[in-house]
């Protein structure tokens, strides 16, 4: 199961290449051996049952913590973030599930929030706000995103409409990695679907994205690449010819279970018959 | 479309207008489209999507608003109960306290918009004071003091204050605990120090004198800067310094100026513009201009009752004209006015505003005007007459309002009749004040600015009759609208400011309402319209609502939330500073216990101002408002000649009344927008 990593290498330098990452907070280990690389254009799902290290992941890629083992390699060079910031300037943006946005804030101020364009000299420099919402909605607008109005607060968007906010602005703000944590697990079938659709929009404009979630059924249609993983561990990391939906369900949830499950459910289904 | 719309003629113009669906049944939506086509100028398209919302509406969304109306009610409350409440001298001495509340009230809104609290932010100021008069203390023959000029003690309490919000910034970031907690070490460690490094130092429980520095300057050798600063932090306005003899010309034409710039922002916000003018209505206009000021002239020139009644009658004409040949001149004209219809949704309101405006004559007919002797503990005869009527007859005008809006949702027609029968109240009430009132305030003043409004009011109710409501964004009109707001807010503060400032020989002789300004108010406009600036149009600014809305989010998303709240405290003690100085070169002599427990007014009015408890969420402008109430209620109990113990009750209610009338206002506009 471990020597299916090195399977499928493409032409030319990965954008992110992740080599035997691991991470561990005092005697616990949080991810162990995680190896798994993300190109321009193509997106690479993140797969994993509740406590399956998905989080740390990211954030180890996201610049809020740091690795302790393995290679984080960005365009061919070993990095490692020490902030968010500094990875936000290295081109890798995060959409967090719950924390990508103030929510008492109109949309435009969101969109340039920590990077407002401003007129005038410093001390008297203020946001341009008629180029901030213009661009903010044309932006949105490029990603088939049409907001009502760019000054109501974002408080007053719908999940996937706030994901959608997010993602615009990750891309407007020349992000080269996209990271997505689990952007469709609060929302319902049809607002997922516009959210995939927007990942795929992305990797369109050539972008590599990273896509958490554990639905495989949201990550099969999209996904270019696959890393699954459990309890901190790599459970294999495959290219989309290499593995089937149902395979990957299967690993999932750690197999065997999941096959036992589905016979006593038969048995009892039957039962009631 | 736009072609046979832009036709030759006005006339023909309104006449195609007519046919175009404008109200009733056709929806938002259609007049929406139909505009964005129409329009010459390219309007911003509007989105179906978004429920347009009336000029009213539109104008409540912002947090301060709700301040400003509490503010002017309170005002109006107390001006009615109270003697001097309102004159000169009692403004000076609301704006005295206002200023230096305001100062702090400001800062800590901020502060609190960023998510934290300061409850050292009290004690702050009068440890900052006590600081800086350590420094410059150095009386010959008595201990204590450094001695410094004022041109280095001053920098140097500054960076002491700066330290101060530096460490609670930070302990506040690198504990991770609640500011509350922290800050409230930081009141007693202040408090505390206060109190010990005084009584070591100089053996006191209170520091001074900052006027020494000019008594001594002889033996000194110079008074140390003491005679550059004072100016700067404690110099006064005596307005018995200051005649000027046609003060009230510009006081009254301010006024009106002011007056009519605010309500041609209301038509601009509220009607649908033409997209080609009528010059035929600027015309009508101008004579209805001609006609007002025949009638003032002619009013100021004769005397006598009928002749005042002429008087009034062509200015009432006047202002119809003026305002119906604006109407005609930019707007569209009203196709369907609907049709006259009696509902229990208006006439309720209608009723119960008709009783109590009933009440409140039967009051005012019962309870004795002149007996000031006290009927309970708290309030005299006289006092609970005033109370009772301001309280009933402002009950029944928000009654009216009311039940002219529920009116207007079926047709127009039905408003505008209500709104007359409103006008005519209004009317009978100015009347009925004429005839009972002794004082003059009442005799005068109200009675005619109650004509005026009566005047107003049935001006609208004519005009919006026949005029169309806009019921689709557009953008210019409304830039038009807020600029006229700001122009006539303007005149307003330059009409009462110069009526407050300068006096004229008539009152000093009469003995009139001596009053001292000082330059602390200035510190707290200079102050309050920076940090509004800051707040509203600054990215620091921002960050402010960022970091107080979602902390973590802004984090992620790149803003330096770490520093944006250590700047906040530092804002906070730098504007402790501040008031620390003013205080000093005002007292002089400053107090260990100064400024303790006064933080919680300084949230207080922030809370007041529409600032949300939970962060993310205020506005400056309205804290400053708040401060300003605080100072009225601190002023004005006295001055009503109650009992001043009442004055925590009477800020607890406020308070508490606020947090409800900001959490309904928030929740509605959230909800239309």
């Amino acid at each position: 199961m471990t020597d299916t990593e090195s399977t499928s290498s493409s032409s030319g330098t990965p954008l992110l290449e992740l080599t035997n990452i691991g991470k561990f907070y005092g005697n616990i280990i949080a991810l162990n051996g995680v190896t798994t690389h993300v190109e321009a254009g193509k997106v690479t799902c993140v797969l994993g049952d509740n406590g399956a290290g998905k989080s740390t992941f990211i954030k180890i890629l996201a610049g809020v913590h740091q690795h302790d083992e393995g290679e984080f390699k960005l365009e061919g060079e070993a990095v490692r973030f020490n902030s968010p910031r500094e990875a936000l300037d290295r081109g890798i943006a995060a959409v967090y599930q719950d924390l990508a946005m103030v929510p008492l804030m109109s949309v435009w101020r969101n969109f340039f929030l920590g990077s407002e364009p401003t007129k005038g000299v410093w001390p008297l420099q203020w946001i341009d706000k008629a180029t901030a919402k213009a661009t903010a909605k044309e932006e949105m607008a490029k990603m088939g995103i049409d907001i009502r109005d760019t000054e109501q607060p974002v408080g007053t968007l719908s999940g996937g409409e706030r994901q959608s906010v997010a993602i615009a602005r990750a891309v407007y703000f020349g992000a080269k990695v996209l990271i997505l944590d689990e952007p469709t697990s609060a929302l319902g079938v049809k607002q997922s679907g516009v959210v995939l659709r927007y990942i795929v929009e992305a990797a369109k404009r050539g972008l590599g994205v990273i896509f958490i979630t554990h639905n495989p059924a949201h990550a099969y249609p999209v996904g270019d690449r696959f890393l699954i993983l459990n309890r901190g561990q790599s459970m294999g990391n495959f290219g989309k010819d290499e593995i089937s939906q149902q395979e990957l369900t299967k690993l999932m949830a750690g197999g065997a279970e999941l096959e036992q499950l589905q016979g006593e459910l038969a048995a009892a289904i039957s039962g009631v018959d | 479309m736009a072609d046979t719309d832009s036709a030759e003629t006005g006339t023909e113009t309104e006449s195609a207008r007519n046919t175009s669906p404008q109200n009733g049944e056709s929806g938002a939506a259609e007049a929406a489209t139909e505009a964005s086509e129409t329009a010459s100028t390219p309007a911003n398209a509007a989105d179906e999507r978004i429920a347009f919302r009336g000029v009213f509406a539109r104008m409540l969304v912002r947090p301060e608003i709700g301040a400003a109306i509490a503010a002017t009610a309170v005002w109006i409350f107390f001006w009615s109960v109270s003697g001097v409440f309102g004159l000169a001298g009692g403004t000076a001495s609301v704006l005295d306290v206002a200023s230096t509340l305001g100062i702090m009230a400001v800062a800590v809104a901020m502060l609190m918009i960023g998510g934290e609290f300061d409850l050292s932010a009290g004690a702050a100021t009068g440890a900052l004071g006590i600081v800086t008069l350590m420094f410059v203390r150095d009386i010959t023959g008595e201990m204590g003091g450094a001695g410094l000029s004022l041109w280095i003690a001053l920098p140097l309490s500054l960076a002491v204050a700066l330290g101060l919000g530096w460490f609670n910034g930070t302990m506040v970031n690198r504990s991770g605990l609640p500011s509350f907690i922290v800050t409230l070490a930081s009141f007693f460690i202040l408090k505390g120090a206060k109190l010990g490094f005084a009584k070591l130092i100089v053996d006191q429980i209170q520091v001074g004198k900052m006027d020494d520095l000019e008594i001594f300057a002889a033996d000194r050798g110079g008074d140390k800067g003491y005679g550059f600063f004072q100016p700067i932090f404690a110099a006064e306005w005596d307005r018995t310094d200051h005649v000027w003899e046609s003060r009230d010309f510009l006081y009254t034409v301010a006024c009106l100026v002011g007056l009519t710039l605010l309500v041609l922002a209301l038509y601009e916000m509220r009607f649908a513009r033409k997209d080609k003018m009528n010059p035929a209505g600027l015309a009508v206009t101008l004579a209805g201009i001609a006609a007002g000021i025949g009638g003032v002239l002619y009013l100021h020139g004769t005397d006598g009752t009928s002749a005042n009644a002429i008087g009034a009658a062509i200015i009432g004409a006047g202002m119809l004209i003026g305002f119906f040949g604006l109407a005609m001149w930019r707007y569209q004209p009203l196709s369907d006015k609907g049709s006259f219809s009696v509902s229990p949704g208006w006439l309720a309101p209608f009723g119960a505003g008709l009783g109590a405006l009933a009440l409140a004559v039967l009051a005012a007919r019962s309870l004795d005007a002149q007996n000031s002797e006290n009927v309970t503990f708290l309030v005299t005869e006289q006092g609970l007459r005033a109370i009772l009527f301001v309280g009933l007859a402002g009950a029944g005008a928000v009654l009216l309002l009311m039940a002219s809006h529920r009116a207007g949702i079926g047709s127009q027609l039905t408003r505008s009749i209500v709104l007359l029968c409103t006008a005519g109240l209004v009317v009978a009430i100015a009347f009925f004040i004429r005839s009972e009132s002794a004082s003059p305030k009442f005799r005068t003043e109200v009675f005619s600015i109650m004509l005026a409004i009566a005047a107003l009011m049935a001006v609208w109710a004519i005009v919006t009759l026949f005029f169309a409501e806009r019921r689709y964004p557009d953008a210019p009109a409304d830039r038009l609208g807020r600029l006229l707001i700001a122009g006539g807010t303007l005149m307003f503060i330059i009409g009462v400011g110069t009526r407050l400032l300068y006096t004229v020989p008539a009152e000093i002789e009469a003995g009139i309402s001596p009053a001292k300004f000082s330059v602390r108010t200035l510190w707290f406009l200079l102050f309050a319209g920076v940090c509004t600036w800051v707040l509203g149009r600054s990215k620091f600014g921002s960050w402010v609502f960022a970091v107080g809305g979602n902390k973590e989010a802004s984090r992620q998303i790149g803003v330096p939330a770490a520093r944006t709240k250590v700047q906040l405290f530092m804002l906070v003690s730098f504007a402790a500073w501040l008031v620390g100085t003013l205080l000093a070169f005002r007292l002089n002599t400053i107090q260990a216990s100064t400024g303790d427990g006064e933080e919680f007014e300084y949230i207080i009015a922030a809370v007041v101002g529409g600032t949300a408890l939970t962060g993310g969420y205020g506005s400056t402008l309205g804290a400053a408002i708040g401060a300003i109430i605080m100072a009225m209620a601190a002023q004005g109990i006295p001055s009503a000649r109650w009992n001043s113990d009442w004055r925590f009750v009477f800020l607890g209610g406020i308070l508490l009344l606020a947090v409800i009338a900001n959490n309904f206002i928030r929740s509605r506009a959230e909800a239309t927008r």
